[in-house]
């Protein structure tokens, strides 16, 4: 009887002891990185991308947390972690306006000691518009995950039912809405939506007709709000609305409510991003699969069309304890072929130029034949190390206005003077 | 207790000694969550930190940041939606709470239906209740449109037009809080001795009478707490406008909570935030004391 206990006990005692031993062993083999994206940024896909990196890379173990569906949503939580100097995250997938805010706070790891010798080639073959937002004053801060813009998508059914052509100017597609929208006799059909809920795609909802017209918020170093260009989205905005084109709730309307209306049916041209080409031809709850097309937004004359630069970059934590090894998982992440992954599993434009006219990648998304002249042209939000608070003037002000709560007048005086002191 | 003060035998001082011991680490525990938050707190309102300019640093500037707090506007609208949201919720809740309380005391066979009726919205989190009620005034899913809309109407901008998203939050916190002062007032009933009600009936005092000179006055003290909790919990409003609105359109139904969590989380200006803080904590002491000095000022007993 006893004998037998203490054979039981010494057995478990080596078996714990094996035990022990054999995970501190592949603790010490295995490095766990942790990476951070937003919801809306397609993690399925994320998943799979990190999937290839540990099939090759065994030691390395990757997990992804999945933050909040919008850019703004998602830096409240990072702020949390990053000012508190948290280690927890070693990637942070990051918005393309935020790499300046991020070198500023030193939450990123600069990468230059990690690209090497080979720093400018690497750089050198990303878009040129990727490079320049990734590198803040001379320093690599983050890596391009994804290039974005914002472009027309619009229903070729009704266009074609309707003997029309996809519009150039905004006054073409207002005409196209009305007489689209008089012919279905449909109560749920809108014809256009942009974001207008206070989030942060609410600032190219107002920065995109005042490039329209050949003006930016900034000039010579300082703030252009005192101009007509200034007040060209209110009144763009404000004659759609005005014509029951755009929704009575458009100051509801958050970027991926856009995407659900287009694909339940409900919305004729809607002003968003990439991912929404991938969603609304797989999804199955789509209504609109075959009926999508793409095209280049919309100026106030056809040869002056403008749009938003948006995309996501890879930054490593300054405060990752795995800063080498998350450097080559970024090196990974912003490889040519994930941007080839990207493109045909999620329709996210591709960072390199060449990977635009890849056979598999044109096969799955035909529109990316067009698509790299419009990312090559479109323009950036204001960069400031403050942008969080930049952004949160434009889009509340914007928002305002379209709920009908603030005059154009009232909004702009309200941006001069918050924005006045801190984009100085 | 007595003021006589007589030597300690050593007993008694051994005593005394483990009390101390043995409530330090309660106080140890509480000034370091507690204490020490907030004289860092007030310390840190006195200087600039902008954690997105940290080349700056953390500079004393005096009441600058104080300054700063009464010449913003945005800062003004925030305690004027507060002191609207104080208004209208804290009297709503309490009535819909007594009325839910009465309900509650009504000597049904069953008594757990109600009751846990009454506990449902109280165990919700804050923010859930927020969302759910973002769904329920929703444009084109959400109830009440499907109402308007089967009524023949138009549907309505509940969530972006400033006078309805107001009126939707408030709804929503009525809804949210009441349960909470139902219970309090339904503690409170059911010390009420079931006798006066009899002494009143043989009486002839009609059910009105009944509530108006037995209910009411018996239930005082109980409401006043009430009263005291629902005040402090609607100045700091933040979950439920936050979750519905995320003080929009615009900043129409912003309150000082929702500001200073932007302030300092969001712009990540933590000295002015700070400064923001601490002028809410005055606001809320000095309504919590004008409370407390009310009550204890007049017993309120009958």
């Amino acid at each position: 009887m006893k004998t037998g206990l203490d054979r039981r006990r010494v057995a478990s005692f080596g078996l714990a002891a094996a035990l022990m031993l054999g995970s501190a062993a592949l603790a010490q083999a295995q490095t766990t990185l942790r990476i951070f994206t937003g919801g809306q940024q397609r993690p399925d896909v994320m998943r799979q991308i990190v999937d290839v990196y540990q099939k090759n890379n065994p030691a390395v173990k990757v997990e992804v947390e999945v933050g909040g569906a919008t850019s703004e949503q998602q830096q409240q939580y990072l702020n949390t972690v990053l000012a508190s100097k948290d280690s927890a995250l070693d990637l942070v997938l990051i918005d393309v306006i935020r790499p300046a805010q991020w070198a500023a706070a030193q939450w990123a790891e600069p990468l230059d000691s990690y690209l090497g010798a080979e720093k400018d080639a690497i750089m050198a073959r990303y878009l040129p518009a990727y490079r320049a937002a990734n590198i803040v004053g001379g320093k690599v801060i983050a890596l391009p995950y994804f290039a974005d813009a914002q472009f027309l998508y619009y229903r070729k059914d009704l266009l074609e039912k309707y003997g029309l052509q996809p519009p150039k100017t905004w006054d073409e597609l207002k005409a196209a809405s009305q007489k689209i929208m008089a012919g279905e006799n449909n109560p749920n059909l809108r014809g256009f939506e942009t974001a207008g809920a206070p989030i942060e795609g609410t600032v190219c909802t107002y920065l995109v007709p005042m490039w329209g017209v050949g003006e930016d918020l900034m000039k010579d170093g300082k703030l252009n709000l005192a101009g007509d260009a200034a007040k060209k989205p209110f009144a763009l905005w404000a004659d759609l609305k005005a014509a029951n084109v755009t929704p009575p709730n458009l100051a509801e309307i958050a970027t991926d409510r856009i995407r659900q209306n287009f694909q339940a049916g409900n919305l004729i041209f809607g002003m968003t991003w990439g991912y929404v080409w991938n969603r609304a031809q797989n999804d199955a709850d789509s209504t609109v699969k075959g009926k999508v097309g793409v095209v280049p937004l919309p100026g106030f004359t056809a040869d002056k069309p403008a749009t938003c630069i948006g995309g996501w970059q890879v930054a490593v934590s300054a405060f990752s304890k795995n800063k080498a090894e998350a450097a080559k998982l970024a090196r990974f992440l912003s490889s040519p072929e994930v941007s080839k992954m990207q493109a045909i599993l999620a329709s996210h434009l591709p960072v390199f130029p060449d990977v635009y006219t890849d056979k598999e990648v044109l096969a799955a998304n035909p529109w990316f034949a067009q698509a790299l002249p419009v990312v090559l042209a479109s323009k950036s939000r204001p960069v400031s190390p403050r942008y969080t608070e930049v952004s949160e003037i434009i889009r509340t002000n914007m928002n305002a206005f379209l709920a009908g709560t603030r005059t154009a007048d009232a909004a702009l005086a309200d941006m001069s003077s918050r924005l006045g002191p801190i984009l100085r | 207790m007595s003021t006589i003060r007589h030597r300690l035998t050593p007993l008694e001082k051994a005593d005394r000694r483990l009390g101390f011991a043995m409530l330090a680490p309660a106080f140890l525990l509480l000034s370091a969550v507690v204490l020490y938050p907030i004289i860092d707190l007030i310390r840190t309102s006195f200087t600039f930190l902008h954690l997105a300019q940290p080349w700056m640093g953390n500079p004393f500037v005096g009441f600058e940041n104080y300054a700063r707090a009464l010449g913003d506007g945005r800062f003004h609208e925030a305690v004027w939606h507060t002191v609207l949201y104080i208004v209208v919720t804290v009297p709503g809740a309490v009535v819909l709470g007594l009325g839910l309380a009465l309900l509650a005391n009504k000597p049904f066979t069953i008594k757990w239906p109600v009751r846990l009726g009454l506990l449902l919205p109280w165990a919700l989190p804050l923010v859930f209740s927020g969302m759910i009620f973002r769904w329920f005034f929703e444009y084109n899913q959400g109830i009440a449109n499907a109402i308007v809309r089967g009524l023949g109407f138009q549907p309505l901008n509940w969530l972006s037009d400033p006078n309805l998203a107001f009126f939707t939050i408030c709804l929503a916190i009525i809804w949210k809080s009441s349960s909470f002062v139902a219970l309090v007032l339904l503690a409170g009933l059911q010390t009420i001795p079931r006798s006066y009600y009899e002494a009143a009936e043989v009486d002839g005092a009609s059910d009105w009478q009944q509530f108006r000179e037995i209910t009411l006055p018996m239930l005082r003290p109980a409401i006043f707490v009430a009263l005291i909790f629902r005040t402090i919990t609607a100045i700091q409003t933040f979950d439920i406008p936050y979750a519905m609105t995320n003080g929009g359109p615009g900043n129409s139904t912003e309150t000082l909570a929702m500001y200073i969590h932007k302030t300092t989380v969001d712009f990540l200006d933590i000295g002015y935030g700070s400064a923001l803080a601490v002028l809410m904590f005055i606001v809320s002491a000095v309504i919590t004391t004008g409370y407390l000095k009310y009550t204890r000022r007049d017993p309120g007993r009958h």
